[in-house]
């Protein structure tokens, strides 16, 4: 492989990579904000400039591709003289209001001004200002602080496919806008504020709410699609406040879109039922408590012929511990899959958009068909009693006309969507257990525990554990060997 | 260097010519500017050989048409004097088609007005060197981007192409040669930055007109992302004399090694006879043009500043005008020639002001792409306008310098050295008469 030589290490690289990327693996930071590794390359911001033998003038790292041989300095008084003078540029017209500014912490021209600037300014002039603009219930733009990288610009234009954002005025007014103020269309806009290197686009349910610093984070997987974006969902308190993307070049790349982002809201609604419930008489569902719950379920099933309907946003482990229960705990029950309306097989599945969506709302839908689990065709076979586990996400088929009196549901339920159901079962949502799922490559992936179950919910190794062996000596196989309820949801 | 007596004899020359129009030696064009027939295809078929050039281009190889500009020595006129045959030369066998030939006349250089009597009096010229330019690189297209203030120009050029798509000059199977070239006027909307020739390649797209990151450079990837080769009006009208009479020819006009013909210049300011000026390359000195061609200073004031290329160019003081008028000599000296238009600037005028207008124009006409040209042009204005209102400090004009500095050569396009480049010689060669604004309160 050929090599060049940064800040005097010898680094190693392949053919075509840019100095920025080549530094990197060595190690050294050089400093940018324009650039961004999947989007088209302006070398407009002018910070990544180093210095490169035999070549006068000072040359952006991010447009110059590494050759062999070439010798560069990102460190020289030249390099840093010109780092603390983009970052005094920027700084002429950026408000100083980093204590109300949602970036703060995680903010790449804080972060660059820290180390690469100078701690005096020698402006006195005004600093430059522009009306507000409502971009739509995404993102809330701020344009003061905005630093004209036009990553958004080019994110629009190149990823998302949509030329929403554009440049107009020009030289010293130069507005980074929608076209003609309309609000965002696209649905990708979350990602404008994650490549925002300033506080200029902030999202509009994050903003205020925590300071980045605080947050904890946890790599995970989203479910919102079979397509399973690695993301990283980011708590406090067991409050998740946000999920972000996580790079992976051969799945999501650096993107997600709006729906998988926001899809955790779901885990925190009021309405979720988060303590066992058990239908009587008079008040129709009411909570009680798990003992109780399982109790009732158990005789609800008792004698009868049973038909798992499992979500395919279960996890593996989970659709594994549901084939093992319908066996033993049910006399060889059928478990049928559910999940999105229109795609009920694997083979259903396909790309709903030009970037990232794809047409099964269920993350595991190709992992629970490679268990052997078939689709749910609207057929029960002559059950008496349905037992319905779903993680969540998946849409519930409609039960009322399949003449099933005797319905149970395990996993996470909206109250609205438990009307007929005999029983309750809480459980966890995506974010609240560990687990692997299957992409529609066939990549199997892990979710994990970010924050605790809310209320008496369970995760269904808890549940069904305790539908198996609740009433009898306790053991030390009291709890199945997958149980994670210890776990606590800490930072990876 | 220079042959005095040919001086002599352009002075006298010049007596009977029409206002604003001199020479020194052979010229090409002056003879024919402020003659309102110049224009059409009769005038030029008969006084200037015209199309002449073109079938004889048609009966050499492309590859000699560029050899043959090779030995010319011309060097780009649009303000950065790269030699065009070297240009033209980028485009080779291996290139890509399509290709594209695209003329730069968006002249928007503040003090330049040369390629409008150009495109005034003798559109053909530039015509008929696109259609050779557009042989020698094999292009079938090309383009004249015109700037947008330049209306009657516009529909000059437009009545000349006609003419010459009529007599066959343009479109399909030129003379019989099967060679074909389209050629399109496109009017800019009055950007300075689309004068860059990546700036006006997007706005020729249709796009904003920001320069773009190069490499790649035009001949590799240019209008529309395919090869393309960008000349001035006037680098264009050169081709064909050069054609006709030789680049050894041509070369020889220029008083200089590496400055081949000869150069319009466009004198504006406090003289008194301001206007365009025909000159073999390097034949002056800056004095000479300023007394000997121009008739001196306006009510023969004293002389306080002399802008050599254009606003962009450092500024020169009184006392540095004994330098040959030409690229070489000039950036020797620290400043540069650019499109050879040199503004005079009396004692009546104040330098504060007019660096500050000159700053002013910069800022107003940064793309707002990169950040030291987008805020550093601004800043600078600001603390000059600060200063001309009586605000300044001491520490201003250092600071203005060292915003300069950290301006010039550190952009994405050469529009940031434009605007930092006078406002570093500004500073530096007339402090005084910033201090008088700082120190005595002086204000605008």
């Amino acid at each position: 492989m050929p090599k060049c030589t940064i800040d005097g290490r010898q680094v190693e690289f392949q053919p075509g990579e840019n100095l920025i990327e080549v530094a990197k693996k060595a190690g050294i930071e050089i400093p940018y904000f324009c650039y961004h590794p999947g989007l088209s390359i302006v070398a407009q911001c002018r910070m990544c400039t180093v210095e490169i033998e035999k070549n006068p003038k000072l040359q952006t790292a991010c447009s110059t591709p590494a050759a062999d041989g070439m010798v560069v300095l990102t460190n020289s008084e030249k390099a840093k003289k010109n780092q603390r003078s983009v970052m005094e540029f920027l700084l002429v017209n950026h408000p100083l209001d980093c204590p109300i500014c949602d970036k703060a912490g995680e903010c790449d021209l804080q972060d660059n001004s820290y180390k690469f600037g100078d701690a005096y300014m020698r402006t006195s002039e005004d600093r430059r200002t522009y009306m507000d603009l409502d971009m739509g219930p995404v993102i809330k733009k701020n344009m003061n602080r905005c630093i004209h990288c036009t990553r958004c610009i080019r994110f629009g234009a190149e990823v998302a496919g949509i030329r929403e954002m554009v440049a107009i005025q020009r030289g010293n007014n130069t507005e980074i806008t929608t076209i003609d103020g309309r609000p965002l269309e696209t649905e990708y806009a979350g990602n404008y504020s994650d490549i925002c290197p300033t506080g200029s686009l902030t999202l509009k349910g994050f903003r205020f709410k925590k300071r980045a610093w605080f947050l904890k984070k946890t790599a995970t997987v989203c479910e919102g699609c079979s397509r399973g974006c690695n993301m990283e969902v980011q708590q406090e308190g067991n409050v998740i406040y946000r999920c972000i993307p996580r790079e992976n070049k051969e799945i999501n790349q650096w993107w997600m879109c709006d729906e998988g982002r926001f899809n955790y809201r779901y885990t925190m609604e009021k309405t979720r039922v988060t303590d066992p419930r058990v239908s009587t008489t008079d008040k129709g569902l009411a909570p009680c408590d798990w003992s109780s719950a399982i109790s009732a379920a158990r005789n609800l099933v008792q004698g009868k012929k049973t038909l798992i309907l499992a979500g395919s946003d279960l996890t593996q482990e989970e659709i594994a511990l549901l084939q093992a229960f319908a066996k033993q705990a049910l006399g060889s029950a059928e478990i049928r899959h559910f999940g999105t309306p229109g795609v009920k097989t694997a083979q259903d599945d396909a790309a709903a958009d030009k970037l990232l969506k794809r047409k099964s709302k269920t993350a595991n839908l190709h992992g629970v068909e490679r268990l052997g689990v078939q689709a749910f065709d609207g057929n029960t076979n002559g059950a008496q009693a349905l037992l319905v586990v779903r993680g969540g996400r998946a849409v519930l088929p409609s039960l009322a006309h399949l003449g099933v009196t005797t319905v149970i549901g395990a996993g996470v339920y909206q109250a609205s969507e438990t009307k007929g159901f005999s029983a309750i079962l809480p459980g966890a949502a995506f974010t609240e257990k560990d687990g692997t799922i299957v992409n529609f490559q066939g990549k199997e992936q892990k979710i994990r525990r970010a924050v605790l179950p809310p209320g008496k919910s369970k995760t269904l190794s808890e549940i069904l554990a305790l539908w198996t062996h609740q009433g009898q000596q306790p053991s030390t196989s009291s709890r199945t060997a997958t149980t994670t309820a210890t776990v606590t949801g800490g930072a990876v | 260097m220079i042959d005095q007596s040919q001086n002599q004899k352009m002075i006298s020359a010049n007596d009977g010519a029409s206002f604003g129009v001199g020479s020194s030696g052979e010229t090409l064009y002056v003879q024919h500017f402020k003659n309102d027939e110049a224009r059409f295809l009769g005038y030029y078929l008969e006084k200037l050989q015209g199309y002449s050039a073109l079938k004889y281009a048609f009966g050499m190889t492309p590859a000699a048409v560029v050899d043959e500009m090779k030995k010319s020595n011309l060097r780009g006129r649009g303000g950065a004097g790269f030699p065009t045959g070297i240009k033209w030369g980028f485009i080779n066998d291996k290139t890509p088609f399509p290709r594209y030939l695209v003329c730069n006349a968006d002249e928007s250089e503040p003090g330049t007005f040369k390629d409008r009597d150009i495109m005034r009096y003798t559109p053909h010229l530039l015509i008929e060197g696109m259609v050779i330019g557009g042989f020698a690189i094999s292009a079938n297209v090309g383009y004249i981007y015109i700037r947008g203030e330049y209306t009657r120009e516009a529909k000059l050029l437009q009545e000349a192409i006609d003419e010459a798509y009529e007599k066959g000059y343009l479109g399909k199977n030129i003379l019989g040669s099967g060679f074909d070239f389209d050629l399109t006027v496109h009017r800019g909307a009055g950007a300075y930055i689309c004068g860059e020739e990546t700036g006006l390649l997007n706005s020729l797209e249709g796009k904003r007109g920001e320069p773009r990151v190069k490499p790649p450079f035009p001949a590799q990837a240019g209008a529309f992302g395919k090869p393309t080769i960008v000349n001035n009006v006037e680098t264009l009208a050169n081709v064909p004399f050069i054609v006709n009479r030789g680049g050894d020819w041509f070369s020889k006009l220029g008083r200089l090694e590496r400055s081949g013909g000869t150069r319009l210049i466009s004198v504006s300011g406090h003289v008194k006879k301001p206007g365009v000026y025909e000159i073999p390359a390097g034949s002056m000195t800056v004095r000479q043009i300023i007394y000997d061609l121009c008739g001196g200073l306006l009510n023969d004031r004293k002389l306080k500043a002399v802008i050599p290329g254009g606003s962009s160019a450092p500024v020169l003081t009184a006392d540095e005008i004994d330098v040959i008028y030409d690229i070489d000599p000039l950036m020797k000296i620290n400043s540069m020639l650019g499109s050879a238009a040199l503004m005079v600037v009396s004692d009546e005028y104040c330098v504060v002001k007019l660096i500050h207008r000159i700053t002013k124009f910069y800022a107003h006409e940064s793309c707002g792409q990169c950040t030291p040209c987008r805020e550093g042009c601004h800043w600078m204005e600001s603390i000059i306008e600060r200063i001309l209102h009586g605000k300044g400090r001491e520490q201003d004009l250092a600071l203005l310098s060292d915003i300069a500095d950290n301006i010039g050569g550190k952009t994405l396009c050469a529009l940031g050295d434009a605007a930092a480049g006078p406002v570093a010689s500004f500073v530096k060669k007339f402090k005084p008469d910033f201090e008088a604004y700082i120190r005595g309160g002086k204000h605008a």
